[in-house]
């Protein structure tokens, strides 16, 4: 009998003792469990893209989402359709829903400053991809700049042209932001050599029909070029083209582009000496790390020069080392870098 | 347009049998006397025009007259006159196509893509000039019973068929353009581009019909006052949605041949000639208001506008100001036209 008493008090102090080991034990797992989830918080990054509109938008979006799934953080994609118009209400629905960052692409430079700086008040730390705003007020822009990029690209033409005669000049769009920037710094350098003409054959509107067209007109004209100059990508295609279609040979040296594969191609093709700047959708990635470096806290630079990055500068001859049979003309330098043989073959990409 | 210019109708309308057949008589007798005399003095504006312009470039800009800088001029005005002999027929009709620079640009994406799946290069021609027919009977249909006003449907059919495009190219045109499809741009009879050739016997062909042919008559007649064209039992249904048609294929056969001339996927090509194609028309002597105008007309303005462009271009003039000077020149062309218009209308 007094044995039974001894064991029943014996079991109920087993119990007890279990039972604060075990809420000892679930306090401790869930104090752990909140201060971890505290670090491993995912963060909410919305991206306000240039949207479906070209090869350039589609391989930026496709390296920011590739990079967002890397860091663990949740991307919410907003459509600008290529239209700064369009794309407005998309910016002002991405502030009302109060992500932690964004990531913006600005269509209008003019049009997205006051969105941009009401997104920074509310406290969203915002990363301007490729383009600025009319505004110092956000947290970091990650840009290419084609006012210094262009300098050694108009210096290498000049000294091509043995610093004299007639250069041909295909603009981009008269007023853009990206076009200033690639006169201000082509100016620069052919200011300095007066004997070097420029001869004006129009604005391309960023379109390579329009340059042919454009360019087959100044070649038709029997003007003898020492040189040509297109602002970005298609304005060189289309300078490029209209050399190869008029059977004037040799073809002149060209600078300005933008390297794609295409570009690349043309120029190896057909032995055309060539000097191009990178504007690469690639760096979207970039941005996307800088968003998220600011979200954790780091100090992120208030501007960060793309063309400065060893990856994305200039190109100069031999361009053999950049074209990539492979891949299609629209491929830009820098994409293959972060996207797999596969995810290139989504996007078109893959021959 | 003065009130004399237009065509008398009878003030009585018949309600026996006999009497409206003796009616629809008098309004077709009416409709060709008054749009044989009304052509007749329009065509000369343009012509005298271009032909004034010619004297000018050979004082003010002698390159001009070079055999490269004409080929090069013939080869984009092949594309820009196929299109507005499309847009003219719509005008013509009362209407506007402002969906032709997408059927364009899907041409080419078409060919591209047809291209890379080693499909046959007459395969991917004529599945262009189908896709053309069917945006141009979408939209004629939409014109035509639906009620859906011509800018408001052939708008509508941009957005659709560039985001359609967009939807399946995911924004990276995928191919590249055959090399045999090329020469139809490249390379003609002497400086002659063969696309010229095409462009200009398509618009002998369309001034036939348009002057001679029992279609021409009605296309001016529904242009001119759908009401009356109903009274003489032309189906005006059927004339929008042919007109809309033959739009549509005529913007394909332009993307075709611009595909040629500029040789590689630019997604962004055909944009322009929404635009450039109404201008050239209008500039040609092709009224908003429909019913007026013709082939030869249309062809002039898209001569005008190319020499525009070709001798400002040769000038090299600073490009801000390039723009400036094509925009003065145009409205001072379309100014002088429509006075010369009302002028002969009195």
């Amino acid at each position: 009998m007094f044995g039974h008493h001894r064991r029943l008090r014996w079991r109920s102090r087993t119990v007890m003792v279990i039972g604060v080991v075990a809420v000892v034990a679930v306090s401790m797992l869930v104090a752990v469990g909140a201060s971890s989830g505290a670090h491993t918080k995912t963060f909410t990054v919305a991206f306000v893209s240039q949207g479906t509109s070209n090869s350039w938008a589609a391989q930026l979006d496709a390296v920011a989402r590739k990079t967002a799934a890397s860091l663990g953080v949740k991307l919410v994609y907003f459509n600008g359709q290529g239209d700064a118009t369009k794309q407005l209400p998309e910016l002002q629905t991405a502030i009302a829903e109060h992500p932690d960052a964004m990531v913006v692409v600005p269509l209008g430079q003019a049009a997205d400053t006051g969105p941009v700086e009401r997104a920074v008040n509310a406290g969203i730390k915002v990363v301007l991809c490729d383009s600025k705003i009319n505004s110092q007020n956000y947290t970091s822009l990650v840009n290419p700049n084609p006012a210094t990029a262009t300098v050694p690209l108009a210096q290498w033409l000049a000294k091509k042209m043995n610093y004299q005669g007639n250069l041909l000049y295909i603009g981009g769009l008269p007023g853009n932001g990206t076009t200033i920037l690639y006169d201000q710094g082509f100016h620069s350098v052919m200011s300095k050599y007066p004997k070097i003409h420029i001869v004006n054959g129009g604005n391309a509107n960023y379109s390579i029909s329009t340059a042919k067209q454009l360019a087959a007109t100044a070649i038709a004209s029997g003007t003898k070029f020492g040189g040509s100059w297109g602002v970005g990508g298609e304005a060189v295609t289309g300078i490029m083209q209209a050399y190869v279609d008029s059977k004037v040979r040799p073809i002149p040296p060209n600078a300005g582009a933008a390297a794609t594969n295409g570009t690349l191609r043309l120029a190896i093709q057909n032995n055309i000496q060539a000097a191009m700047l990178q504007f690469p959708p690639a760096d979207s990635k970039v941005c996307i790390e800088t968003a998220v470096k600011a979200l954790k806290g780091q100090s992120v630079p208030k501007n960060i020069n793309i063309s400065t990055l060893p990856q994305y500068g200039d190109l100069f001859p031999p361009l053999t080392k950049y074209y990539k049979a492979q891949y299609s003309d629209d491929m830009y330098v820098g994409t293959d870098a972060v996207l797999s043989h596969s995810e290139l073959a989504a996007l078109h990409l893959t021959k | 347009m003065k009130e004399g210019g237009f065509l008398r109708l009878p003030t009585r309308v018949a309600t026996t049998e006999r009497g409206l057949g003796a009616e629809r008589r008098s309004l077709r007798l009416a409709l060709i006397e008054w749009s044989t005399q009304r052509r007749a003095r329009l065509y000369a504006l343009p012509l005298a025009s271009a032909a004034l312009a010619a004297v000018l470039l050979a004082t003010l800009e002698p390159g001009f007259y070079r055999p490269a800088n004409l080929h090069v001029l013939m080869q984009q005005a092949s594309v820009l006159g196929l299109v507005t002999l499309g847009q003219l027929l719509v005008l013509l009709v009362g209407g506007i196509d402002l969906s032709v620079g997408a059927v364009m640009n899907a041409s080419l994406i078409i060919i591209a893509l047809m291209n890379q799946h080693r499909s046959a290069l007459a395969l991917s021609l004529l599945a262009c000039i189908g896709l053309g027919a069917l945006v141009g009977m979408i939209n004629g249909l939409l014109v035509s019973l639906r009620s859906v006003p011509p800018f408001a449907a052939t708008l509508g059919m941009l957005a659709c068929i560039q985001g359609a495009i967009l939807v399946y190219t995911k924004g990276i045109p995928a191919g590249n353009i055959p090399a045999s499809l090329r020469p139809v741009a490249l390379v003609g009879v002497g400086i002659v581009p063969y696309s010229l050739i095409i462009c200009l016997a398509i618009a002998i062909v369309l001034t036939f019909a348009l002057r001679r042919g029992t279609y021409g008559r009605k296309i001016y007649a529904v242009g001119r006052s759908p009401e009356v064209a109903r009274r003489v039992a032309i189906s005006t249904t059927n004339v929008r949605i042919s007109a809309y048609v033959m739009c549509g294929v005529l913007a394909a056969l332009a993307g075709i041949i611009l595909s040629a001339y500029v040789g590689y996927v630019d997604p962004e090509i055909g944009g322009n000639y929404n635009l450039e194609s109404i201008a050239a028309a209008v500039l040609g002597g092709v009224a908003f208001t429909g019913g007026e105008g013709g082939a030869i007309g249309a062809l002039a303005g898209v001569l005008f506008l190319l020499v525009l462009l070709n001798v400002v271009t040769l000038s090299s003039l600073n490009p801000f100001t390039q723009l400036i000077v094509q925009g003065v020149v145009m409205l001072l062309a379309v100014s002088v036209f429509q006075f010369l218009k009302n002028r002969t209308a009195i």
